[in-house]
């Protein structure tokens, strides 16, 4: 009776032992916790998730393989509250100034590729419109700016920076590339085009910062 | 004797005013010539001085010139607007500016200079426009061809050059009113309160009327 009694005190507390160590036991340990329900993030990378709202262009619903390299970076310029402008880069010969078709386009900032048709254009790009935050609190930024590269076997690889874009327009620019020419072109090295700030912001720019005392060419004028 | 005398005088005086008049009188010609819409074709070319660009790439207007391009006259003006004018702004605004943009090429094609032994029409500056090959923008073409067939001119449709200058935002820019000058912010600010390119283009340049030039569509 005695032994009986000391048997089912034992297996009362081995049974109460297992229950309290499986509440204290790190679930996210589980190989079953990785289901979506149970997944607890940290608050800042919730934060930074896509609300279905957001304009968020060419998103897919396939769940990605961690295993396979991320086609990107991960910096995603598109986030919400920035604005888009529809792009379209025609690529022509430097010298002949006919269209070059073959061509891979790739916008910096969202690191995505584009090819050139027959008519040395790419498709319409929705691109983010990007101004930069040094001169934000200053005068504003008229216009956006991005940066291309052009591609192409036999050519000089083309920089182009500064491309300038405007929320919901349309904006269309022309790359420049030069054949290189074997024996001629010795060092075989990008050529860059950098496309100047709008005039108008310029003298924005300027008359922003001239002081009454020192006025240089004077404020705009008639 | 005095009828001999007077004779020779008046052969002496008729000789003097004959003489200064026929000296005078191709000058007199050359100062009195103008061009109206009508009897002076549309420009088929225009001859751009292309000057030597600064450090960071951009056309210096105190550069010297390297060659002249002669560019077909549509695509100078559509090469020209995005970079006066801005490509986002009002279609009123843009299709003011085409106007402004092609009456000072014009008047500028009909007046060439020769600076350094180059003769050519306008530079690629804010000398006289800002051009820029391959710029062309689609907003911008359209309010360039949708008064391409549109001049702004004298009450004779004599053509003359139609000057602009910035301006300030968010301002009708009444000062430039009074120069004869179109402010480019005001431009944009007057098309936002509803004025039509016309009401604009009035506003700024008085005295002068819109035409239709002759044998010159839309495309």
């Amino acid at each position: 009776m005695k032994n009986k009694n000391v048997i089912q005190i034992l297996a009362r507390t081995l049974l109460a032992t297992g229950i309290l160590s499986l509440s204290f036991f790190p679930i996210h340990l589980c190989s079953a916790a990785n289901t979506p329900a149970n997944v607890s993030q940290p608050m800042q990378f919730q934060q930074q998730q896509p609300k279905p709202t957001d304009k968020t262009p060419n998103t897919t619903d396939k769940t990605p393989n961690p295993a396979e390299k991320p086609q990107t970076s991960g910096y995603d310029p598109m986030i919400s509250g920035k604005g888009y402008g529809n792009l379209r880069v025609k690529v022509i010969d430097g010298r002949t100034l006919k269209p070059i078709e073959g061509a891979e386009v790739v916008v910096l900032e969202t690191e995505k590729r584009y090819k050139t048709d027959a008519n040395g254009l790419t498709p319409w790009i929705q691109a983010p419109v990007l101004r930069s935050a040094r001169f934000r609190f200053l005068v504003n930024e008229l216009h956006g700016q991005l940066t291309l590269i052009s591609y192409k076997n036999g050519y000089h690889d083309s920089i182009h920076m500064g491309v300038r874009m405007n929320e919901g327009a349309t904006t269309k620019t022309t790359i420049w590339q030069y054949q290189i020419t074997p024996g001629v072109d010795r060092r075989l090295e990008p050529i860059v085009y950098i496309e100047p700030y709008h005039r108008l912001w310029l003298i924005q720019l300027a008359d922003r910062f001239r002081r009454p005392s020192q006025l240089g060419e004077g404020y705009e004028r008639p | 004797m005095y009828k001999n005398q007077r004779r020779t005088l008046v052969s002496i005086l008729t000789t003097l005013v004959f003489g200064t008049l026929c000296a005078t009188l191709p000058a007199n010609l050359a100062k009195a010539q103008t061009y109206m819409v009508g009897s002076t074709g549309f420009p088929s070319n225009i001859r751009v001085a292309i000057r030597e660009t600064n450090s960071s790439g951009e056309p210096d207007p105190r550069g010297r010139i390297i060659y002249v391009s002669t560019v077909n006259f549509d695509q100078y003006c559509r090469d020209v607007l995005p970079n006066e004018w801005f490509p986002n702004w009002n279609p009123a605004a843009l299709e003011a500016g085409a106007i402004a943009v092609k009456m000072f090429a014009w008047f500028h094609h009909l007046h060439p200079v020769t600076i350094d032994g180059y003769t050519f029409d306008v530079d690629n500056t804010v000398n006289f426009q800002t051009y820029r090959a391959q710029s062309d923008q689609p907003s911008t073409d359209q309010a360039y061809y949708a008064t391409r067939n549109l001049a702004f001119v004298k009450p004779n449709k004599e053509i003359v050059e139609l000057n602009y200058r910035a301006g300030y935002e968010n301002n009708p820019n009444w000062q430039y009113r009074n120069a004869g000058i179109m402010a480019q912010w005001g431009s944009e600010y007057w098309a936002n309160q509803g004025r039509t390119p016309l009401q604009i283009l009035e506003f700024y340049y008085i005295g002068r009327m819109l035409t239709t030039i002759p044998g010159v569509g839309r495309s």
